[in-house]
Order: C-alpha cells, then sequence, then structure tokens
C-alpha cells in the first residue's frame, strides 16, 4: 500500500501532537523516488559547460571566452574542467548530459523564455501552472514539493501545499509559543494553519540543534544539504526545485575563473551537496537542470555571448541509465546554425523532462504529454536516459 | 465589527478612536484622492524616474561591458556604483514609504488597501529593472491618480503607460505588413517584423474581460494587431527610455476584428478597443469578483457581486462608486466571512495595530538625506527587504498577473514562519516605554476587537511582551479579517 505523506498528516495530527516531532519511520512497498530541478536563469552557455571537442569553428569564434584543458568525457564532448562533483557523478555512472537541446523557444527573450521554461507552454505568460506542479498534481503529490525559494516559483505552481525553505533572519521563539499558537489553531479548527505550525515545529526542533548556520544560510550550497536532509526522510518531499541566477554573460563571459564558470560552479555545488548529503536516497533521486536559452556561439565585442537557442542539460543521480552524453548534434558550421548564429536544438528539452517525470513519478508518458505538456510532440525516452 | 477596520484597512491604532459610523468613514475615503501623507521631497512623476533607468541601462550596456570586457570582477564592482548612482536601491526604498504611509499615516487607510489592489491588478513584473526605478512613480501616477476617475481612463493610461508598454513587449509588436516590415535592414539583419501578441492577451486576460469573455486566439491576434507601434522609440542615448508614442510606420495596415467588432487602422483604434473591453459585461463581472476576493473571501458569490456589477452599470465604470459598492458588501458580510491577508497588508496591520507607526515607515529626513552614490543600508534599506523576505514586495512581482489574492498561495512553511518572526520584529519597533508597557496588549486588543476578554485570555498565557505580540499577530482573527 502507498501512502503519501499528506494523508499520514491528515489522518494523524492528534496522536503526533502526542509523540513529538519524531515522524515514524513508514513501511512503504514501493520505494520513494525524488526529483530535483534546478532552473539556470539568464541563459546557460552549453558550450562553455561542455564543449564540443576539436571543433575548428568554435576555436575561431571564442578565441577569448575558450575554457582550457576541459575533461574529455567521450570522443566528441568535453566537460568544463572545474565541474569537480559532476565529474565525480560521471564516473560513478550517474552523471549525464543531453545536449543540442533547448525548450521550443526561440524569440531570445529572458522574461519570455523563463516563463516558457518553468510553464512548460509554447506561448509566453499564457499557463498559470508550471510542468512540474502540473504532473504533481496528476501523481497526487500534494503537500510534497520544497522550493529553496522565495516565493513559490511558477514551475511548482498547480498542485497544493508545496512547502519551502530559504530561512530568515533571527531566531524561532520557544518552544513553549509556538505550541500555544499550535494549540490556538487546533482548537480554533484552522486545518491549515495547524499543518504549517507542525512543518513550523519541526524546523525548530532542528534549528535547535544547531543544523543552521546563520552565515551563508540562503547559499545554495547550503540549501541543498537541508533539501537533501528533508529529501531522504521517507516522509519528506519528493520534489526540489532550485534557483541559480546570473547565467546572462553579455560581456567578460571570462574562460576558467570567468562569470559564466562561477554560476557553474553553484550549480555544481547542489550537486555536490545534494549527493553527499542525500547518501543512500541519492540511488532514488534524479537533478535535472533546465535554463531559458543557449548562447551565441561566437563571441561579441564585450568578450561575452549573446542569447541563443541550443544548449545542454545536466542530469545527475541514482536513477540515470548510465553516464552519457545524449545527443543528435547538429553541427557548428554556419549554415547548420540557428538562423546562423545560435546551436540548433535537436531534442525538445521537455522530452527529458516529460520522461524524467514518467520515470521518478511513475506516471505514463503519454499521460504526461497530454495533460501536462498541451499533446505537444514529444519523444519518450525514459528508456534511453533512466533506469526502469 | 472591530474587524472590518482590519477587512479593508489595517485596524486601529491603541489609541485610535473607532469611528461611530464604520460604513460611512470607508466609504467616504474613496471619494477623492489626497494629497500623499508622506512629505519628503522625492516625490517624482515616471518620467523624471526614466532619466535613472536611461542612465543605468545606457551605461551598463555600451560603456561598461566594453570597458571591462576582459575584467569580470572590475564589471562587477562598476555595475555596483552605477547601480547606486542612478538610486537603484534608494527610489523603491523611496516608493515603499510613500505607500505605506499612505495605509499608516493620515485617514485614508482604505483608499490606501483599494490603491494596492490596482497595483497588483495592472502589475508592472519585475522585469527591465522596473521595480526598480519606475513602477512606484507608475503606480501613483497611472494608478492612484484615477482612482477616483472611471476605470476606463485607468485602464487606457496603465496600458499606454511607459512601464507597462515595456514589461510587456508592446514595443516589439511592430505589424508585419507595416512600412517598417518592408525596410531593407531587416532583411540584411534577419529581423523581421512580427507581432508580440503579449500585451494583447493581458489587456484581455489580467486587466479587462478575462478569459471568462470567451475571446479567441484570434481576437488576441487581431488586438495585437491594433496595438501595433505604441512603443517608446530606440535611441542609443536613450536605450528605450523615450515616451511611448504612435509610430504609423510600424503600425499594421488595414482592418481589425476583435469580438465581432470592426476597427479602423490608426491611432484612434486603441483608445476604442479599451473603451470596447471595458464595456463588455465580463470585464465589470471580472473587476467586482476580483475586488470582492480582494476584501471579502476567495470564493465570491454571485450575491455578493451583483451589487458591485450594479454600481458599476450604473455610474459607468466610476471607480469612487464601484468602491463604495464593494466596501459595502464587505460591511455586510463582515461576520460572515474572513479574507486571509496578503503579507504586505498583514504587516501594515501589524505595524498599524501595534502603533509602531511612529518608526514606520521611516522618517521623511532619513530619506531626503541619504546620497546618491551610496548603497542605501539600515533602516532604509531594512523595509524593502521586510517585504522580500515575507514574499510580497510591490514593485518584484514575477509575473505579469501579479501576485495571487487566494489563501492558498500564501500558506507555506516559510511564510507562516516569517510573520512569528516579523510580528517580533514589529515588537521591536517600539518606543522601550511601550515594550516594558505590561497594559500595552489590553490596549490593543480592547480597541481591536469585539470579544475582547477571549482575545486576552489567549493572548495573556504567554509571558512576555514580546511573546504576547508573537500570539496576537498570528491569531486566526489578525491572519483573516
Amino acid at each position: 500500500m502507498k501512502i503519501s505523506r499528506r494523508d499520514f498528516l491528515k489522518g494523524t495530527a492528534t496522536s503526533l501532537f502526542l509523540a513529538g516531532f519524531n515522524f515514524p519511520v513508514l513501511a512503504s512497498t514501493s520505494k520513494k523516488k525524488n526529483l530535483v530541478v534546478i532552473m539556470l536563469r539568464g541563459g546557460m552557455d552549453g558550450i562553455t559547460a561542455v564543449p564540443v571537442i576539436g571543433d575548428k569553428n568554435l576555436l575561431k569564434r571564442r578565441k577569448k571566452i575558450l575554457i582550457d584543458n576541459p575533461i574529455k568525457l567521450d570522443t566528441d564532448f568535453a566537460l568544463h574542467p572545474k565541474l569537480n562533483a559532476f565529474h565525480k557523478c560521471w564516473k560513478e555512472n550517474t552523471g549525464a548530459i543531453v545536449h543540442a537541446t533547448s525548450i521550443p523557444y526561440t524569440a531570445r527573450s529572458h522574461f519570455e523564455g523563463q516563463n516558457l521554461m518553468e510553464s512548460g507552454g509554447r506561448v509566453p505568460y499564457q499557463e498559470k501552472t508550471g510542468w512540474l506542479g502540473r504532473a504533481m498534481k496528476i501523481a497526487n503529490h500534494k503537500g510534497e514539493g520544497l522550493a529553496l525559494s522565495l516565493p513559490m516559483p511558477l514551475l511548482l505552481r498547480g498542485v497544493p501545499k508545496n512547502n519551502n525553505y530559504y530561512p530568515s533572519d533571527g531566531r524561532l521563539p520557544r518552544e513553549e509559543t509556538l505550541e500555544l499558537l499550535r494549540s490556538i489553531y487546533a482548537d480554533s479548527s484552522e486545518e491549515e494553519l495547524l499543518d504549517m505550525m507542525n512543518f513550523v515545529k519541526k524546523r525548530k526542533n532542528e534549528q535547535m540543534m544547531g543544523m543552521t548556520s546563520s552565515y551563508g544560510k540562503r547559499k545554495n550550497g547550503n540549501l541543498a544539504m537541508k533539501a537533501a536532509e528533508y529529501l531522504k526522510k521517507p516522509d519528506g518531499p519528493r520534489v526540489a526545485v532550485f534557483e541559480v541566477n546570473g547565467f546572462d554573460t553579455h560581456a567578460a563571459q571570462g574562460g576558467i575563473n570567468g562569470t559564466h564558470t562561477k554560476c557553474l560552479l553553484e550549480m555544481d555545488e547542489i550537486i555536490e551537496n545534494l549527493k553527499v548529503y542525500l547518501k543512500e536516497a541519492y540511488k532514488d533521486t534524479l537533478i535535472l537542470t533546465v535554463t531559458e536559452f543557449g548562447r551565441t556561439i561566437a563571441q561579441n565585442g564585450g568578450n561575452g555571448t549573446e542569447h541563443g537557442y541550443g544548449t545542454a542539460l545536466f542530469m545527475a543521480g541514482g536513477l540515470l541509465k548510465k553516464s552519457q552524453v545524449y545527443s543528435d548534434w547538429p553541427g557548428l558550421k554556419r549554415k547548420e546554425l540557428y538562423q546562423g548564429r545560435d546551436l540548433n536544438a535537436t531534442i525538445d528539452a521537455r522530452s527529458v523532462y516529460a520522461s524524467a517525470m514518467s520515470t521518478v513519478f511513475d506516471l505514463d508518458f503519454n499521460r504526461i504529454q497530454k495533460d501536462v505538456f498541451f499533446g505537444d510532440q514529444l519523444q519518450n525516452l525514459s528508456d534511453k536516459l533512466f533506469k526502469a | 465589527m472591530k474587524n472590518f477596520f482590519r477587512k479593508v484597512a489595517f485596524g486601529l491604532k491603541p489609541d485610535e478612536k473607532a469611528p461611530s459610523d464604520p460604513l460611512v468613514w470607508a466609504q467616504q475615503q474613496v471619494e477623492s484622492i489626497p494629497e500623499f501623507n508622506w512629505k519628503g521631497k522625492h516625490i517624482y512623476s515616471e518620467k523624471e524616474m526614466r532619466k535613472y533607468w536611461i542612465t543605468q541601462r545606457v551605461e551598463e550596456n555600451t560603456t561598461l561591458r566594453k570597458k571591462y570586457k576582459n575584467d569580470p570582477e572590475g564589471l562587477r564592482r562598476a555595475e555596483r556604483k552605477l547601480e547606486a548612482d542612478t538610486g537603484k536601491h534608494l527610489w523603491p526604498a523611496n516608493e515603499l514609504c510613500i505607500r505605506h504611509a499612505e495605509g499608516l499615516r493620515g485617514d485614508h487607510p482604505v483608499l490606501a488597501k483599494l490603491w494596492y489592489f490596482w497595483g497588483n491588478h495592472f502589475t508592472i513584473s519585475d522585469t527591465q529593472t522596473l521595480g526598480s526605478y519606475s513602477t512606484g512613480a507608475y503606480q501613483r501616477e497611472f494608478l492612484r491618480a484615477n482612482m477616483d476617475k472611471n476605470f476606463e481612463t485607468m485602464a487606457t493610461e496603465a496600458t499606454l503607460a511607459w512601464p507597462m508598454i515595456m514589461h510587456l513587449d508592446n514595443k516589439d509588436n511592430i505589424g508585419p505588413k507595416s512600412e517598417s516590415a518592408k525596410q531593407e535592414w531587416r532583411r540584411r539583419e534577419k529581423r523581421p517584423a512580427t507581432l508580440n501578441e503579449n500585451h494583447a492577451r493581458e489587456l484581455m486576460e489580467l486587466h479587462t474581460i478575462s478569459p471568462e469573455a470567451g475571446y479567441t486566439q484570434e481576437d488576441v491576434i487581431e488586438l495585437a494587431k491594433i496595438m501595433t507601434g505604441w512603443r517608446p522609440d530606440w535611441s542609443k542615448r536613450k536605450d528605450h527610455g523615450s515616451d511611448v508614442g504612435f509610430e504609423p510606420d510600424k503600425h499594421e495596415p488595414g482592418k481589425k476584428r476583435v469580438l465581432g467588432k470592426e476597427y479602423k487602422k490608426g491611432r484612434k483604434a486603441i483608445k476604442q478597443a479599451i473603451k470596447d473591453l471595458v464595456n463588455h459585461p465580463s470585464c465589470r463581472e471580472f473587476i467586482a469578483t476580483k475586488l470582492c476576493r480582494y476584501l471579502i473571501t476567495d470564493e465570491p458569490t454571485p450575491q455578493m457581486i451583483a451589487p458591485v456589477i450594479k454600481a458599476w452599470e450604473q455610474s459607468d465604470g466610476f471607480l469612487p462608486e464601484v468602491h463604495k459598492a464593494a466596501i459595502k458588501v464587505a460591511f455586510e458580510y463582515n461576520d460572515k466571512y474572513r479574507k486571509f491577508q496578503n503579507p504586505e497588508n498583514w504587516w501594515l496591520t501589524t505595524i498599524n495595530m501595534s502603533g509602531s507607526t511612529y518608526s514606520y515607515p521611516v522618517k521623511e529626513k532619513l530619506i531626503d538625506s541619504h546620497p546618491l552614490g551610496i548603497k542605501p543600508f539600515g533602516d532604509i534599506s531594512e523595509q524593502a527587504w521586510f517585504l522580500e523576505d515575507l514574499g510580497c514586495h510591490p514593485y518584484r512581482q514575477k509575473q505579469p498577473n501579479g501576485f495571487s489574492d487566494l489563501e492558498k498561495d500564501w500558506l507555506s512553511t516559510e511564510l507562516i514562519i516569517r510573520r512569528i518572526m516579523f510580528a517580533k520584529t514589529a515588537f521591536h519597533k517600539f518606543n522601550t516605554q511601550d515594550m516594558l508597557d505590561d497594559n500595552i496588549h489590553e490596549k490593543i486588543i480592547r480597541n481591536n476587537f469585539d470579544n475582547p476578554d477571549k482575545i486576552l485570555k489567549i493572548v495573556s498565557k504567554a509571558k512576555t511582551n514580546e511573546e504576547k505580540h508573537i500570539l496576537l499577530f498570528n491569531l486566526p482573527e489578525v491572519l483573516k479579517a
């Protein structure tokens, strides 16, 4: 029998109160699987992160911002040499990349693009919910989403009672005060507030155990540690969403120590801390990245790059079939580029997301395609990329 | 009854005398638009604020990116400096003071609460640094200033306001058959003239008739064609910072048809189209529903909405009448329904009921004496930080549909923790005397609740004044008004 955490909470509110904060470990027949999505805002440059090996076009058009000494992944592709954590995943057969991919959006506006990468639609601002939220709703994963940001990102909207963790300054009040509030909510039958207070009281417990240091607690690396703690609990959330900003490097993109690298390192640190702190649960976890678009192949006059189209998508976790760069590589000759300037996208990134959710949420791919992605033409890549 | 003061305003201050006729008190406030309560010297027009936007934009895009092309650290430093010089953080802090002084000082908090409603209805989402320079001024100049006029006036002015045209991309909405579309440079630079439907869609969906009206994608495209050419011109010195005007060479020629009605080409069509949209039955129903949702309950009933629609019809959408009708409905349903307050309105209620208004918003002289070139700190920057932390900064909406009016979207662990923490913060905005005054909570409670003894009994379970504060402002009776 599958018991969702939400049902559990509802059914046992009183006994939970009596038992304090320790949720009993649930005996569940099916293992809980986790999905983590890292949103890379600003347009992540797939060519900096995962350069293609020995392409003269690239050498010629990106002289000032090339990445030296990339790590060779296979005969065609290499990895940015500073992405140590991802490289470790790769070596352990739990890191993969889909290259020359993008959401189906080519108009190069951040705002429209970021809206679409979260909504999963084709028309900017048309959808008011996110692809992840819609799929969670179908899978009945209510109250199982965790955003490591404020406010709730569009990506998770569409399913009720998501949680977030983005710690504030200062200390929560005394246990007794929280308990007083909790009992007030219980007395006045404020079910929703009561649920929230149960979460808050758990948080309080952890704070008292000294697990939240004040410095840098909103840094993605630390948020990842926290997220891992929550995700690995059998009754914790199944979905977590991170945001990394700053990929929009129009100028001084820099090479190995540049601004783009800095942003990629933030992503790498999330992956690293998730992996380390998820421990065993990393096996049942899938981490994915999403960005609004890639960047131009050529550098501009300011040694940066402009908004482009195709890019790379990182994946990590034990639910991956194997380490691989999965790509239908379109080439970098001018006529092979999108509008003569951008890496083309040969795989709709939403195919990857739909396949991933089909795997993690145990949902039929066709149902996701129809009810989450509006019946758009998508490929089922589940068998190629993920463990059944 | 006392709950009504929290429902349509921000509660009563500890020593404030309750108005004898709450309904009249509330309705009178929306009849005219008084001067701002904030007496600081920086109350600039949207156009004046745009100068800072232009400087920031042009400097960043032209000078800095070239100068520091091989120096990422230098670029970051120069960007920070430019932000301080153009008041990127000072201006929104200043605007927040103007905004919150309306709710907390003076005699028209009801008008303020409704102003906040319109700011969210005609949202400028936080793109292209508009939130830092323009959104506050836009909300004053195009929304508040039109709250004593017809909805049509507000809708027209908001639609053609520069920040709105910018954030909904109408600057990129160029007729594919326009004169401009035929120009050689478009072929050369591969930049064909295309429609951008974004603004047209939101004008219908979010600002006027809503999807309930049953318009089609074809209607959106046709309205977008009517809107082609309304944009600020681009120039090297001003980027897109010029005034919004009608550029005939970018306007799509030919007749257009929206919701079955035909419109001629040219500059007059947009105003006619807005006039028709605001007079569509779905528009008044949509706005009436949203007003009731904002003031009364997440799920307004047809009985609640009906009087507001009627007032709209009888007054041709005259906003003071529409507002009065909504206030009256809120009054009549006061005992039956409680509305979960969004974080900003809750925060202002907490400050107001505490009597901490002498220290929040900060004093005029503090803002006025802060020089450009130095990033604001301390009390000035704290105010913006509070709102960001509460998840509800009014110039930082992520989406064009603004912040949610629904309880479920504001109930999350993190946001409830914020309310607990911020009730504490509000307590520390007291002066020392009040912090030590053992009777302060009795004063607050007696003045703000019909059942003060019950509330007092609950709150007295807390040991310290600080804890009493935390309890009081997180009671269901305060979270929901």
